[in-house]
């Protein structure tokens, strides 16, 4: 499908290059928030293939840095998993979304305990509240499930739900998502978080402020648990950027590589109308 | 050393009159790789002993060696490096691991040189060496999936935390200490052997009373080995040890050691936290330096003893 698909794509730039005399070298160089770094570097090599002579050349040093060098014009694109700050809207940098991330907060599927409030979820991973009974579940000792300090989920997590507050420093600590998700199936007072794109089975994504977590909830920006993930250009873009950054849009990139990432396309947004 | 002085010394170039040419060379080339290989080990060594100074050294300034030595909370986010529950965490799961791991092992190595027979050893001796080539991740993955739901029901909680990490380290130590203790046994001269059966010992007496006394310093080093090897391992410890930078709270609650916070933290550290993670290094080299130092002062005592 992908390879048919990108037989025109292809032709056109070969076709292009014949009329501009040549093919010319151009490098489209994206930096910024490692949580976009699949997306971006993915998205980035299948661009390049079907476009001979372009580079994405994709780095991934943190938002900060992202935006950061898109204003400073050392890079083309800055990638942010985070707004801008009130300091930064006087770059002048322009928007571009490019995907949802929701974190769903998960526990074992045998737990009753079927949604909790934001309040709630914040003092079960400050330590406050200990025992599932406190919240409505049974008596049941409540494992705290983290991720790892690199993680942004875990900074994301923190910025949205924590607040002020800090994570209890005898949680689990696990370096990445697929054991969070692995350690909650098994254990059954356990909770944890992770990107809704990978909830499965074995786990139960609860109701958060009573809102489920779907991608229709993420969409219509009821569910609290969520941000939006941004590619941020200054002034007027080269035509590769321009080019590149629309592929991300294209439906190819959006339903196939976004959501292989975990992530929610930006595109669905327009699906439902809104 | 007398012996060689006698020796006619072996002829150098010039003088060369019993070897070919080509013979000459060939054992000049050979005699230089040797002492090539041997170099490349030492500088090794010394090059990450140095490098790792290098770059761990301005620990001392930021965040300081008192909060960097003395510090009770490890957390980058709020810029807190105090490795003090690091440290207490690796030396816990150590203890914990050599209680559990030195006696099965020494147990081993006393069953296949004084018990078993040449069958039996043919059995278990490839078995325990098997130990030692087993990846560490496998051993955090069986830990992980089949000790850590077993102590989640003994201790309560989760299962992460000192007892897991301590048994998983304890099967790892095994062919390290089993190993040297058995050749400690080995050595110990047939005629002490010959001599307790000779008065009437059992072989419970024999070994107890006279070879385990006589192998004493042997079975300390391969003991003090096995923790080195506790010590450095990371990839096991880190799937199961649970990896809260805490103290000691209990044998089921989730704890951390120097490495498996290097390796968590090694992907993304810039600035002072990878400053802290190579000073974290420089405290292993130190510790392993020491029991290196250890090991040889005991078979220095070993050998005036003999």
């Amino acid at each position: 499908m992908i390879a048919l698909a990108l037989v025109p794509v292809v032709a056109t730039a070969l076709l292009s290059g014949c009329s501009d005399g040549g093919i010319t070298h151009q490098e489209v160089i994206v930096t910024g928030s490692t949580t976009l770094l699949p997306i971006a570097e993915v998205a980035g090599e299948m661009y390049a293939e079907g476009h001979e002579g372009t580079s994405i050349l994709v780095s991934g040093l943190g938002s900060s840095a992202g935006i950061e060098s898109v204003s400073k014009g050392s890079s083309d694109i800055g990638t942010s998993s985070r707004e801008l700050k009130e300091e930064e809207f006087d770059l002048g940098l322009d928007d571009t979304p490019v995907a949802f991330d929701a974190i769903a907060v998960i526990v074992n599927p045998d737990n009753p305990v079927t949604g909790l409030t934001t309040e709630e979820v914040r003092a079960i991973f400050a330590g406050e509240i200990t025992n599932w009974r406190e919240v409505g579940g049974p008596d049941m000792e409540i494992g705290l499930v983290n991720r790892d300090e690199a993680s942004g989920t875990r900074e994301a997590f923190h910025k949205i739900v924590m607040g002020d507050s800090l994570f209890d420093r005898g949680a689990v600590v696990l370096p990445g998502t697929g054991q969070v998700r692995a350690v909650v199936a098994q254990v059954e007072g356990a909770i944890g978080y992770i990107s809704l794109g990978f909830v499965n089975e074995e786990v139960r994504a609860i109701a958060i402020d009573g809102i489920e977590p779907s991608e229709a909830t993420v969409v219509s920006g009821e569910y609290p648990v969520q941000r939006v993930l941004h590619f941020f250009t200054e002034g007027e873009m080269s035509d590769a950027t321009a080019d590149y950054i629309e592929y991300v849009l294209s439906p190819d990139v959006q339903d196939a590589i976004v959501r292989d990432a975990g992530f929610i396309p930006i595109t669905a947004k327009e699906g439902l109308g809104g | 050393m007398a012996e060689q002085e006698q020796m006619p010394q072996p002829a150098r170039s010039g003088t060369l009159k019993m070897m070919s040419r080509a013979t000459y060379i060939r054992e000049a080339l050979l005699k230089n790789t040797f002492l090539v290989c041997a170099i490349v080990a030492v500088a090794a060594v010394a090059l990450i002993f140095v490098f790792t100074m290098w770059r761990g050294w301005p620990v001392v300034q930021e965040p300081g060696l008192a909060d960097f030595l003395g510090g009770t909370e490890f957390s980058s986010s709020l810029d807190l490096y105090g490795i003090l529950p690091l440290v207490s965490g690796t030396l816990v799961i150590t203890l914990g691991a050599l209680l559990l791991g030195a006696p099965l092992a020494i147990g081993t190595a006393v069953f296949l040189s004084e018990i078993a027979s040449p069958q039996m050893r043919r059995i278990v001796r490839p078995a325990v060496e098997m130990l030692a080539g087993v990846p560490s991740v496998v051993y955090g993955f069986f830990g992980l999936v089949i000790v850590r739901p077993i102590v989640a029901e003994m201790t309560g909680g989760m299962g992460f935390g000192t007892l897991t990490a301590s048994l998983i380290l304890a099967v790892m130590i095994v062919p390290t200490i089993a190993t040297l203790t058995e050749d400690a046994l080995g050595s110990v001269p047939p005629g002490i052997r010959e001599a307790s059966y000779a008065m009437g010992a059992t072989t419970w007496q024999t070994i107890h009373k006279v070879l385990l006394p006589a192998a004493r310093i042997g079975i300390i080093d391969a003991t003090i080995l096995g923790m080195g090897r506790a010590i450095g391992e990371t990839m096991a410890v880190v799937m199961v040890a649970g990896n809260a930078p805490q103290f000691f709270k209990g044998l089921g609650e989730p704890i951390a050691t120097i490495t498996s916070q290097i390796v968590i933290d090694m992907s993304y550290a810039s600035g002072t936290h990878r400053t802290a993670l190579f000073g974290m290094a420089i405290i292993l080299f130190l510790i392993s330096m020491g029991l290196v130092a250890l090991v040889r002062a005991l078979s220095r005592l070993n050998e005036k003893r003999a």
